[in-house]
C-alpha cells in the first residue's frame, strides 16, 4: 500500500513552537535588548546564547555597526573575583 | 449534526486542546517489541507531536520528544549509551526521566543542564508492544487487558489510515452497518469476484442497545433468529474508551486498537489471541506483525475481507469527517452516546479528574466482557470465517492459526468422549453484563422490520 505522508505542521505559530520551552521564549522576548547602547537606533540583531549561569546576548547594530555583548545580572551587577 | 466547533473541539488530539488534554491521559502502544530489539531507537509520532523512543542494552526504555533542546536535531537518530540516548549532532545526552546528563562542548553547569530537560514520558513493554504514556505526572498505571496477558497464541495485524480517529470509534457503537458493510455489501463483492461470503454477517439486527460502564460503552445487539437470551446481547462488547475496541467469539479474543498518530492519520492495530476451549499451548518467541492491504494498485480499497471494508467506509467519510451535514437516524443512538461520553470526559479533565478508565491500582489482569458465541454462528465456524475472511488471512502464522483451532476442537471431542473438561484460557468475561428483562440504558427496543 502506499503510507499516507505525515501531516504537515499547520501552519499556526503555536504548532511550530517547541511547547516545552515556552518560558525560555517569552524570557527572551522579554529581555533582549532592543535598542544599541552605542547610537540608541534599534539594534539589528540579539542573539541569545547561555553560559554557565548567565545568560547573555551576543548584540550587532546595523545603523553604527557596535557590537558587544550584553549580560542580564538581576538586581545585583556581577564584579570579577579579585586576581591573585 | 454537529456544529463546526463542535466537531474541531472532538477531533483535536494535539496537545492544548481539550480533547489533546484528554487523549493525553491514556497509554498507547508506539513499537512492536522486537523492532526495538532489532534496532534500539525508533521515531514516534503520536497525538500530533513527535517522539524518540529507545531501549537500552540492560532493557530500559525512555521516550522524549524528538526535537533535541539544543539546536532540535532529530534525537529519533541518537546514539543509545548506557540508559540513555546521545544527541547525533553536538552530543548533548539525555537519561530515561529527560534530565540532561552531558553537554561535552560546554562547562560543566548543572544551571544549564536543567534550563535544557527534555519533558520525558514512560514506557513499559506488555504482551509484545511497547506502550507510552507522555502526558502529565503522576501517570497512571498501564491497564493490563485481558487480551494483553492471557494464554494463548498472538499476531498483530496493522495498517496507517488516512482519517481521524474519531470516525473510527464512532464505528464502534455501530452495530447496523454490520449487516450492510460486511453482509449485503461483503455478499456484493462475493458474487462479482466468485467467492462466498460469510451468511452470519448479514443477520438483521432487531435490537440494539448500549451501556455505559467503567471502561467505556457496551454495545448490544440481538440478531434475526436470536433473542435477548443470546451472548450478542446479554454478554455484548465494549468499546475501550477512548481509542478501542474489544471483540472476538469463537475462541478468538481481540483488541482494535485505533492510536491517535496525528489529527488525520490513525494506526489501526489488530491485537488477536487465539484462545479456544481445548487450547494447546504453542511456544512463541516473538509476536508476529504484519501490516494489511488498505488501497490496492490502482489506489482502490480493498474491500473483499472484512477490516479492509470497514477501513474503506472509514477513510471515504474524508479526514476529518464533515458532522455538519451529516443526517443520524435513531439507528444511530450510539454515536451521539459516544460523543457525549468524549464531552464529559474533556469537562472532566479540564476540572482536573482523571478521565474515564484511569487505573491507579496495580492489577493482574482487567477482564472485558466479550461474547462467546459470536452471532450465533456455531464457535469453530465463526473462528474459521474470522481466519479466512478477516485481516488474519494476511498473518504469516495463518497455518499455524488454523491448526490452534482445529487441534483444540479435536482435543474438545476427545475430552468429551473420555468425560473430562477441556482446558479454557483465563482471560474475558463470557457471562451475562445485563439481567434479564432489563433495557440497556440507551436502547432502541424491538425494531419494527
Ligand atoms: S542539536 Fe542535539 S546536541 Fe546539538
Ligand atoms: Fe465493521
Ligand atoms: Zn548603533
Amino acid at each position: 500500500m502506499t503510507r499516507p505522508p505525515s501531516t504537515p505542521p499547520d501552519g499556526s505559530a503555536g504548532a511550530r513552537i517547541d511547547r516545552r520551552f515556552a518560558a525560555d521564549v517569552e524570557a527572551h522576548r522579554r529581555d533582549a535588548p532592543r535598542f544599541c547602547p552605542a547610537c540608541a537606533r534599534d539594534l539589528g540583531l540579539a542573539t541569545e546564547f547561555w553560559e554557565g549561569d548567565e545568560r547573555r546576548f551576543y548584540c550587532w547594530c546595523a545603523t553604527c555597526g557596535w557590537t558587544g555583548e550584553i549580560t542580564t545580572t538581576g538586581e545585583t551587577a556581577r564584579g570579577h573575583e579579585p586576581q591573585d | 449534526m454537529l456544529t463546526a466547533e463542535q466537531n474541531e473541539e472532538l477531533t483535536a488530539v494535539e496537545a492544548g486542546t481539550p480533547m489533546g488534554e484528554v487523549l493525553r491521559r491514556y497509554w498507547y502502544p508506539v513499537a512492536f517489541t522486537r523492532e526495538l530489539e532489532e534496532f534500539p531507537v525508533k521515531r514516534v509520532e503520536l497525538l500530533g507531536d513527535f517522539f524518540a523512543l529507545w531501549r537500552s542494552p540492560s532493557g530500559r526504555y525512555g521516550i522524549i520528544p524528538e526535537p533535541c533542546p539544543h539546536r532540535k536535531a532529530s534525537m529519533a537518530y541518537g546514539v543509545v549509551e548506557g540508559d540513555g540516548l546521545r544527541c547525533p549532532y553536538h552530543g548533548w545526552k539525555f537519561d530515561v526521566d529527560g534530565a540532561c546528563t552531558d553537554q561535552p562542548a560546554e562547562k560543566d553547569n548543572t544551571n544549564f543542564q536543567e534550563r535544557v530537560r527534555a519533558t520525558a514520558g514512560k514506557v513499559e513493554e506488555l504482551g509484545g508492544l511497547v506502550w507510552a504514556y507522555v502526558g502529565p505526572d503522576p501517570a497512571p498505571l498501564l491497564p493490563r487487558f485481558d487480551v494483553y496477558v492471557m494464554d494463548g497464541f498472538r499476531d498483530i495485524g496493522w495498517a496507517d489510515i488516512p482519517c481521524n480517529y474519531v470516525q473510527v470509534m464512532e464505528n464502534a457503537v455501530d452495530p447496523h452497518h454490520v449487516e450492510h458493510l460486511h453482509g449485503r455489501y461483503f455478499e456484493f463483492i462475493g458474487r462479482h469476484e466468485g467467492f462466498t461470503a460469510p451468511a452470519s454477517f448479514g443477520k438483521k439486527h432487531q435490537r440494539i442497545g448500549f451501556d455505559a460502564f467503567q471502561w467505556g460503552i457496551i454495545k448490544r445487539r440481538v440478531l434475526a433468529g436470536a433473542s435477548e437470551d443470546n451472548d450478542d446481547w446479554k454478554v455484548g462488547h465494549p468499546l475501550v474508551f477512548p481509542y478501542n475496541m474489544r471483540v472476538g467469539g469463537g475462541g478468538i479474543h481481540q483488541m482494535q486498537i485505533r492510536v491517535p498518530i496525528n489529527r488525520t492519520t490513525t494506526r489501526f492495530m489488530l491485537y488477536t489471541v487465539h484462545a479456544p476451549e481445548g487450547y494447546e499451548p504453542v511456544a512463541q518467541q516473538t509476536v508476529p506483525d504484519y501490516e494489511i492491504p488498505v488501497f490496492d494498485e490502482r489506489g482502490h480499497h480493498v474491500v473483499d475481507y472484512v477490516e479492509g471494508q470497514d477501513i474503506m467506509a472509514w477513510v471515504t467519510q474524508g479526514p476529518i469527517t464533515d458532522r455538519t451535514t451529516e443526517h443520524l437516524g435513531r439507528s444511530d443512538i450510539g454515536v451521539a452516546m459516544l460523543r457525549k461520553m468524549f464531552r464529559q470526559q474533556m469537562a472532566a479533565v479540564a476540572k482536573g479528574e482523571d478521565p474515564l478508565g484511569t487505573i491507579r491500582e496495580p492489577h493482574e489482569r482487567i477482564d472485558l466482557p466479550c461474547e462467546k458465541d459470536k452471532f450465533h454462528a456455531g464457535g469453530a465456524q465463526f473462528a474459521l470465517d474470522f481466519c479466512a475472511m478477516g485481516s488474519t488471512r494476511y498473518s504469516p502464522a495463518i497455518e499455524t492459526i488454523r491448526q490452534v483451532h482445529l487441534s483444540a476442537a479435536d482435543r474438545v471431542a476427545a475430552d468429551h468422549e473420555a468425560g473430562r473438561t477441556s482446558f479454557l484460557p483465563a482471560g474475558g468475561i463470557g457471562t451475562a453484563t445485563l439481567a434479564p428483562d432489563t433495557s440497556a440504558q440507551v436502547d432502541s427496543g424491538r425494531i419494527p422490520r
